[in-house]
């Protein structure tokens, strides 16, 4: 007995010890890397030895104007695109979830953009609001909505916006699968309920739908939020931070610093920032969430 | 009367969701219609959706099928996705069945943590793990992908798997001890088989996020043979003054063909995931 005991732990640690030592060395240490190397001077002019400079690389960051703009991009992209995602996802959802045909096949024609890769659909996206593409034609020539071709990609808010676009565009499909999902646990009789007791389908939205949902709704905010953060590719392929840092978050931001000009330790500095500001944000949001329930 | 008001809302949602979807598959009937127009007509005025019909054409495709470095970055792409589902789906399930079934020193600890670096963008942490990668020389190779890709979705992986195997009844674990089976057989036996459809969900999506995962390959790899598809993708984007926007869209049809595969054949796991991991966070 005492022997199959010992066997017992040995087999768990078995098991445990490949992932731990994976999500171990390329997971924790990166992160704890980062914030060792956030504390020196750590660029392509230190490469053999790098002198501790205590919050410099934190003060340079916070100082910069460029790394100002990409955050304050990054706060506008992700204000605009969360909720757009959410409300547009949840809608749909509640119009394929009170229908009975062909809820299947909406629902795997609405995810076909989650499925297409960042760089695929970016490229799209960049070719279709070229200056000269499609949609100015459309804008110009067809609707006459406007005088002249719009330069889409070469301002910032012009190039923002046809990531923002996009963002909000792959979005739609998670949302609406996942806040599906938590309409079908919503229970039937609820609902009968409220219409014994003379609920509009507004009232009802309000009173039954979005607190049953509310935990999928928590869920959502806080992956989309630190989704928002995570924007690179699109930003990368689409304007490449032109026009002179603009339209830059504050991902591609962090990369041009160490992949172009090697400042690595500003780059750690700036990670940092970003992820202590997306732990705040999480923590706010559980916060809010759970202080409504109490109400 | 009431039945026909019915039947008109009924009929007003579907015109929505189909004009809603016709909106969204918008841009990738354009990136089809564009891989099929012969490349002088891709910088043509009037830009056209659709090319004409005699102007069909699969030189794009053809172009592309003859580049020998194509099968090399398809190849790439399938190694590394598949290999990093499969490693995945083995050390997450370890990991979530003795999380779930077993109290050892710090487990709680260890889950909570788990969780917590789901809250830090994959991006961030380019810097220290590019420090890494020169490191253990895994610059410029594939094998140098796939444990970042790992430990990239096994928070995910093993919260999702976590919760099937919390749903599994404890008693089939107890009949197996009983039987005089170990901690192994029930892991193989028991915990593996009856989630599959949990671990084949979190699959697909670990597919394709090593499928189109773009900025951790496109800072380690350079060399053109071991490039992943994406990079193989904006290689060709950037390669010229002028874009060859036919190949690039007929290279993009090649890798969402995959893609398309394994999401329509497993529908079914896919919402199952959804349904019970998700939703319960």
């Amino acid at each position: 007995m005492m022997n199959r005991k010992i066997s017992s732990k040995m087999q768990i640690g078995v098991l445990l010890v490949p992932g731990l030592l994976i999500f171990g060395i390329f997971t924790i240490y990166p992160i704890a890397k980062l914030f060792v190397m956030s504390f020196f001077k750590w660029d392509f002019g230190s490469i053999f030895e790098q002198p501790f400079i205590g919050l410099q690389n934190y003060k340079d960051v916070l100082t910069d104007k460029y790394f100002q703009t990409a955050f304050v991009n990054s706060i506008v992209y992700t204000l605009v695109t969360v909720p757009a995602q959410m409300i547009l996802g949840l809608l749909i959802a509640m119009l394929v979830n009170s229908i009975h045909k062909m809820q299947i096949g909406f629902r795997v024609v609405y995810y076909l953009p989650v499925i297409t890769s960042w760089v695929i659909a970016s490229l799209v996206f960049k070719y279709t609001f070229n200056t000269e593409g499609l949609l100015n034609y459309f804008l110009t020539n067809v609707i006459r909505l406007t005088g002249e071709n719009i330069r889409w990609l070469d301002t910032r808010w012009g190039g923002l916006s046809v990531a923002m676009l996009l963002g909000t565009w792959k979005g739609i499909g998670w949302n609406m699968v996942v806040f599906l999902a938590a309409l079908q646990t919503c229970p039937q009789e609820l609902y009968e309920v409220a219409s014994i007791d003379g609920a509009g389908s507004i009232r009802k939205f309000f009173s039954v739908t979005l607190p049953c949902i509310r935990g999928t709704i928590l869920f959502a905010l806080v992956m989309l939020t630190i989704g928002g953060f995570n924007v690179f590719t699109s930003i990368k392929m689409i304007t490449n931070g032109d026009p002179g840092h603009e339209t830059d978050t504050v991902l591609t931001w962090m990369y041009y610093k160490a992949f172009s000009t090697g400042k690595f330790g500003y780059s750690a500095a700036l990670s940092f920032i970003i992820a202590v500001v997306l732990a705040i944000l999480a923590a706010l949001q559980f916060r809010l969430m759970r202080n409504k329930d109490q109400n | 009367m009431k039945l026909t008001k019915k039947k008109i809302i009924h009929g007003l949602i579907y015109m929505i969701l189909i004009a809603g979807m016709l909106i969204v598959v918008l841009p990738m009937i354009y990136m089809i219609s564009t891989s099929l127009k012969p490349n002088g007509a891709l910088y043509e005025y009037p830009p056209k959706f659709f090319p004409e019909w005699k102007e069909i054409t699969l030189e794009n495709y053809k172009y592309i099928l003859e580049q020998s470095k194509f099968y090399r970055n398809f190849f790439n792409s399938i190694f590394v996705s598949v290999v990093t589902v499969v490693i995945a789906a083995f050390v997450s399930a370890a990991l979530a069945f003795c999380i779930a079934r077993f109290r050892f020193p710090g487990r709680n600890f260890l889950f909570t943590f788990i969780m917590l670096t789901m809250i830090i963008p994959g991006t961030t942490l380019i810097v220290p793990q590019y420090e890494l990668a020169v490191k253990l020389g895994a610059i410029n190779s594939l094998r140098g992908l796939i444990p970042f890709y790992v430990a990239w979705v096994i928070p995910y992986s093993t919260f999702m798997i976590k919760g099937f195997v919390e749903n599994l009844p404890k008693e089939l674990d107890e009949a197996i001890y009983i039987d005089g089976g170990s901690v192994f057989t029930v892991f193989f036996r028991i915990i593996l088989p009856l989630t599959k459809p949990g671990i084949a969900s979190i699959s697909i999506f670990n597919f394709l996020t090593a499928w189109e995962e773009f900025p951790w390959a496109n800072t380690v790899i350079n060399d053109d043979l071991k490039r992943t598809l994406p990079i193989a993708i904006s290689g060709f984007f950037g390669q010229h003054q002028f874009t060859q926007w036919g190949y690039v869209f007929a290279l993009s049809v090649f890798s969402l063909i995959p893609i398309l595969i394994v999401f329509i054949s497993c529908q079914k796991f896919f919402v199952a995931g959804l349904t019970t991991g998700g939703v319960k966070g």
